[in-house]
């Protein structure tokens, strides 16, 4: 899957996150901060997990949420494990 | 002053199960009891294993030992994430009579050292994952005696004899001021905590609970391990909540205590996904620390399971009151449990009763208190079915130049109470001619807006928040409304940071 479309795809789950932030998720890039920058709260951040698990068919193993700061860190994180996939 | 007795609650459940709710002294007793009620029933499923209560009960006679130098009373301060190591390290501190002084984990180590000499504490346990925090607190006193959670002795220490007047722990709040304070609640104070979560519903005993809140928190320690050790029942620690809803689908919980935002977030979660997030098997559901929104009592109860909102303290060893009929009045936090005694001061709850703390640890002087009872700091009513309804803070009450008193969170739930507003804050403000007037912000749904395809949303909502607003007492109607496009700031607790004069 592409970069770009992983962060489409990241935009619209944080979309459904938490809809308090729209227009801060319609503008964010890859370095806005989840938690600042976004407004992700321990419980949206819940919702993304468990939603981009469901989306993109992977799973979080071996991390923790502190781990990922900003939009580019999860994008990274999926782009590796989307990669490992197609390799397999 | 009222107090509400045992015999309201006996409805709501079989006779033969309410005959076995009772009021226990101490935690010693409780768990004396349950071994031998429940010997093997496994009482804790954690990190792959099961505990049976008397599993349990020959590790903490052994894990004791490493607390038999201490004398009654000592405090001994755990820093333990959710964990069976937890479980066992609570129960052999309190089963001897020490006070167990509870952490969140996520202090840092200046913190932790603070605390350690603030309470006085005689040791320090605390689990591997915290090694690098307490080589750090180490470092600052090298002489605090620590014991490792994991670590336990083969030589046996009984329990001590531990009356109800006996303290048992020291656990943080933010309390009606706002400043962060160690609640002292003694084993009478724990344990009516404890019963108070059986009432109201009607399996209470031999359930599946699922632990997600920190054991640091009074609604997780007392409300989920206590109720849930109390009662018989198998309580699965998540130690990640990000593995929440893959546990719930192994573990298939039939009771959850939860606070509204994650009851919430399955809920939408379900909706997207097309099935039911919390399994198939959960029943009840107890929601509380925070306010409940009324739509969802009902959400839940399409899918069968009962939400039931409560109004607790830490100041009140967890529940004050728990509401089994939200179906009927949502917006209730419910009845006083039994030996609750309360007044309305002013508009303000009271408390005084076997629930309630010894004192603030540390804090010589306090106004909190008033001729021996608690001043909640909430606004509160009871109406004439004995429910009872929270409907503010006392210091965010607006007053107005005609001296008429305005609580800001009743103002807004009938604003709330619009499906497209997410959050609202009513706060005092000036019209162009200086007057004083009440002024209401609103955050959108917008969710549901994009569902109700308004060609003009702004326009669609003034119209209903408008309509909302003629139906309120005149003085306490909205002069400006605010629809605003992004959220309100919030405090690290997620709360709204409510506008200043």
């Amino acid at each position: 899957m592409k970069r770009e479309e992983i962060r489409e795809k990241l935009k619209q789950i944080l979309f459904e996150t938490d809809d308090r932030n729209a227009d801060q998720v319609r503008d964010c890039s890859e370095d806005s901060d989840l938690r600042t920058d976004l407004g992700l709260s321990s419980v949206g951040m819940l919702y993304m997990v468990f939603s981009i698990e469901e989306t993109f068919g992977v799973r979080f193993e071996n991390v923790s949420m502190n781990d990922f700061k900003t939009l580019g860190d999860v994008v990274d994180y999926l782009e590796n494990k989307t990669e490992e996939g197609k390799s397999k | 002053m009222k107090t509400q007795s045992a015999k309201i609650w006996e409805k709501y459940t079989d006779a033969v199960t309410f005959s076995k709710i009772r009021d226990m002294d101490s935690v010693a007793q409780m768990w004396e009891s349950c071994v031998k009620e429940y010997a093997d029933r496994i009482a804790v499923s954690d990190n792959g294993e099961t505990y049976s209560f008397s599993r349990i009960d020959e590790e903490v006679k052994r894990y004791r030992t490493q607390f038999a130098d201490l004398d009654k009373g000592d405090r001994v301060v755990l820093l333990i994430p959710n964990s069976y190591e937890f479980v066992r390290a609570f129960l052999a501190v309190t089963t001897l009579g020490l006070t167990a002084v509870i952490l969140p984990v996520q202090l840092d180590p200046k913190a932790v050292f603070g605390c350690c000499m603030k309470f006085g504490a005689k040791k320090l346990v605390y689990q591997k994952s915290m090694q690098d925090k307490i080589d750090q607190v180490l470092a600052i006193k090298p002489d605090l005696c620590v014991v490792k959670a994991e670590e336990i002795p083969e030589e046996e220490t009984d329990a001590a004899f531990v009356a109800g007047t006996d303290p048992c722990v020291i656990m943080f709040t933010g309390g009606t001021t706002g400043k962060s304070k160690g609640v002292l609640l003694s084993n009478a104070a724990v344990m009516q905590g404890t019963v108070n979560g059986c009432y109201g519903y009607k399996d209470v005993f031999f359930q599946r609970y699922l632990l997600i809140l920190p054991l640091s928190h009074v609604f997780g320690l007392i409300r989920n391990l206590m109720t849930s050790l109390y009662t018989g029942s198998d309580l699965f620690i998540c130690r990640d909540n990000k593995d929440m809803f893959r546990d719930i689908a192994a573990f298939k919980p039939t009771a959850m205590v939860m606070v509204p935002a994650l009851a919430e977030m399955a809920l939408n979660l379900s909706a997207k996904f097309g099935r039911n997030m919390l399994g198939d098997d959960l029943k009840t559901i107890i929601c509380g620390a925070a306010p409940v929104a009324p739509y969802l009592v009902g959400a839940y109860h399409e899918k069968g399971i009962a939400l039931l909102p409560g109004y607790g303290l830490t100041e009140s060893a967890n529940l004050v009151s728990g509401n089994p009929e939200s179906l009927r009045l949502s917006d209730s936090v419910g009845l006083m449990f039994p030996n609750q005694e309360y007044r309305i001061e002013d508009g303000e709850l009271w408390l005084k009763g076997r629930n309630m703390l010894d004192c603030y640890v540390g804090e010589e002087e306090n106004d909190s208190f008033e001729d021996g009872w608690f001043k909640t700091g909430d606004l509160a009513r009871v109406d004439e079915e004995g429910y009872l309804y929270i409907t503010g803070r006392i210091k965010e009450i607006i007053v107005l130049p005609s001296g008429e008193n305005v609580s800001p969170a009743e103002v807004e739930a009938y604003f709330n109470a619009l499906e497209f507003v997410q959050d609202s804050q009513v706060f005092e403000d000036q019209n162009d001619r200086g007057e004083t007037i009440l002024a209401l912000e609103i955050v959108p749904r917008q969710t549901v807006l994009a569902k109700l395809q308004k060609d003009d949303p702004a326009a669609y909502m003034m119209e209903k928040l408008g309509e909302v607003n003629r139906t309120l007492p005149a003085y306490c109607q909205i002069g400006k409304i605010v629809i605003r496009d992004q959220d309100f700031e919030r405090s690290p607790s997620m709360k709204i940071v409510r506008y200043k004069k």
